[in-house]
């Protein structure tokens, strides 16, 4: 099994990046190469900008601990994901940490990457009002 | 009106492929004749055994230290200079067409403008010529990927979408799965028509696009094709060109497993382990097969399946090249063909490649037809040589002067071994560092007849291993001389020679940002 960590820090307080990450819904505002997130029944379904979908299971959204885990359950067939972002206080700003687990180890490095570009979405998102780049071509918002 | 270059690779291609080059089973008189009129290299070798390094050196001219693309996945960073971008700044047209795989295939967000550009439709890149070509046209091993071909066949011919092999599996990782008539992995029998397989798409995007040119412009023209790379599926109505029953085995294939592993015990320790199964190094091999339960029968029906490729993709070079001479360039086109790197095929009881630094993915055929009107002669070249020439030969043939950051020099036109008085040898590396934890790194180095390999420690290697074969007498590289006490000498003057030609490696590796 693999597991990689991403970090960032965001000029904002922990409770507005969680108002952001805890909405599983907004995923798509921030995560660059989504087009779309919904959520039905504690699944999440993820549009990709490549014209696929990913359905994610939502396992734990904890307002107290702002911590939120999901896990890939299809169409992609890993035996095992568990993907966890957790936002922190440090001082007037937010520390964002989005790790994930998988196995087999094929898309760790592709998930790492987007993992690191999604935490700059994020504060991008949070900071400055920006959406994401599948976000925004699908959805005709400004940047 | 200067010279004309067209540059042609396939992908995953033995030196034995070729008729020009020994080979006796694929049909190859395209390629053939421009070795007869041309410069067939003997000892053409890359920096790198897979795909994204290799062609970052093509594109580049430079060592892979250099331009930082150590492994599949990582992507060539998008400021690196390019020859292509050379010349068309002097001039040239530049288009490319095919396989490009400067950046990551497996890339779910799209993160990557060569994969943008594949699912849009794009033929231009997002800030202007990507890479320096003005127009490029992707295809990849089959009909999924994030490449043009895929979506022409998904939105022209959707019914054979599902006749090629699925590359990967659900997980993403290389699918396993064998077909065909023996099991044999990655083998399928693909019911899609010759002229919508990929190897003629690649040819005819080309042609459209040499088609709008005017006569008067200079061009460079990379034709790209994909095969015979994994997997192996060709068009089904072509089957019948090679019958896999009436095939000899390999040469390099020991049929007997014992003598297999024999062999295998003599090379350092990744070799067997990756044969028995007991290791993951390279991600292109589908990790749930293990080499040693392959059949003679699978070998065979593998050969047969890739001389059926080789013979598509020479064919496709001829119709190429008879639209070229249609619009009357022949006089002024350089050709150069070559392919990334090599195949086992079978050598010792393998299939696919990886960290295995011999003949089977090291040795490729190379092929240089200059312009009738240069003053170039028909020759064999047995020196060896690099694809890190490549560029700057390209430079050579347009007249454009071979830049400082290229590593490379042009190609010689003879084999009076002048150009090699410039390097003490041409090298090929390999590094990786598997998302498993595996890790394997080694150099290697070939003079004259010699091949040298140091194994720097690893999970695999205690960093002591090494391999030297000397390959006038031992083609098939089965006598590993490295612990030889009488070839201590030459082991030591090679493994110098090997530090004096790389360039140290860059403080920080570039990450890895996908699997290939």
């Amino acid at each position: 099994m693999a597991e990689f960590t991403n970090e960032i820090l965001i000029d904002a307080p922990a409770d507005e990046v969680w108002a952001v990450v805890g909405a599983a819904e907004r995923q798509a505002e921030w995560f660059p190469g989504m087009v779309s997130s919904t959520v039905e029944d504690g699944i999440r379904t993820i549009g990709t900008a490549a014209g696929g979908f990913l359905l994610e299971k939502i396992l734990t959204v904890d307002h107290e601990q702002m911590r939120f885990e999901y896990t890939i359950t299809g169409p992609l067939q890993f035996e095992h994901h568990l993907g966890s972002l957790h936002v922190e206080s440090e001082g007037d700003c937010s520390r964002v940490s989005y790790t994930q687990e998988i196995r087999p180890e094929a898309l760790t490095y592709a998930l790492r990457a987007a993992t690191g570009d999604a935490l700059i979405g994020l504060k991008d998102l949070v900071e400055s009002g920006k959406y994401s780049r599948g976000f925004q071509e699908v959805e005709g918002v400004d940047a | 009106m200067g010279r004309k270059i067209l540059f042609v690779t396939t992908d995953q291609q033995r030196y034995d492929a070729l008729g020009c080059n020994g080979g006796t089973v694929a049909r190859t008189p395209v390629v053939d004749a421009l070795a007869a009129d041309g410069i067939r290299y003997e000892r053409a070798h890359p920096q790198n055994v897979v795909c994204m390094p290799s062609r970052a050196t093509m594109l580049t001219g430079q060592h892979i230290r250099r331009h930082g693309v150590w492994m599949n996945g990582v992507p060539l960073p998008a400021e690196a200079p390019t020859v292509a971008g050379l010349l068309n700044e002097s001039g040239y047209r530049t288009g490319l067409f095919g396989k490009a795989h400067f950046e990551p295939f497996l890339d779910p967000f799209l993160r990557f403008p060569e994969n943008r550009m594949g699912v849009s439709g794009a033929t231009r890149g997002e800030a202007g010529p990507h890479r320096g070509f003005e127009r490029m046209e992707f295809a990849g091993h089959g009909a999924a990927g994030l490449v043009h071909y895929g979506s022409w066949l998904r939105d022209n011919h959707p019914e054979h979408m599902a006749g090629y092999f699925p590359v990967l599996d659900m997980t993403l990782e290389v699918n396993p799965d064998g077909g065909g008539d023996t099991g044999a992995p990655q083998v399928k029998h693909n019911p899609v028509p010759r002229d919508i397989y990929h190897t003629d798409w690649v040819a005819d995007r080309a042609i459209s696009w040499l088609d709008g040119l005017d006569s008067s412009e200079d061009w460079f023209c990379w034709l790209s094709f994909p095969d015979p790379h994994h997997p192996w599926n060709p068009p089904e109505s072509e089957l019948h060109r090679v019958p896999w029953r009436d095939l000899d085995l390999p040469a390099g294939y020991p049929a007997d497993a014992s003598e297999r592993e024999r062999l295998l015990d003599l090379k350092p320790a990744h070799w067997r382990r990756w044969y028995d199964g007991d290791l993951v190094s390279n991600y292109e091999a589908p990790a749930k097969w293990v080499p040693a339960s392959l059949t003679s029968d699978q070998v065979l029906e593998v050969n047969a399946m890739v001389h059926i490729q080789n013979e598509l993709v020479d064919e496709a070079l001829g119709r190429v090249l008879s639209a070229i001479a249609a619009r009357g360039w022949d006089d002024d086109l350089d050709v150069i063909y070559t392919t990334d790197h090599g195949e086992f095929q079978g050598d010792f009881g393998l299939l696919f490649k990886g960290p295995y630094h011999v003949d089977s993915l090291m040795r490729l055929p190379l092929v240089w037809r200059p312009a009738p009107t240069s003053t170039g002669q028909p020759a064999v070249v047995s020196e060896p040589v690099g694809l890190i020439d490549l560029a700057p030969t390209f430079c050579q043939i347009a007249g454009v002067d071979v830049p400082s950051w290229m590593d490379g020099v042009p190609l010689p036109l003879s084999g009076d071994g002048v150009a090699n008085s410039v390097r003490a040898g041409v090298t090929t590396e390999w590094d990786s560092l598997h998302p498993n934890g595996t890790e394997v790194h080694l150099q290697s180095i070939i003079v004259d007849q010699m091949l040298c390999t140091r194994y720097e420690a690893g999970t695999c290697h205690e960093g002591t291993e090494g391999e030297l074969y000397d390959l006038t007498e031992d083609p098939l590289q089965r006598v590993n001389l490295w612990d030889d006490p009488a070839m201590g000498a030459t082991r030591d003057d090679l493994v110098g020679a090997l530090d004096e030609t790389l360039p140290d490696r860059p403080a920080t590796l570039l990450p890895a940002e996908a699997a290939v």
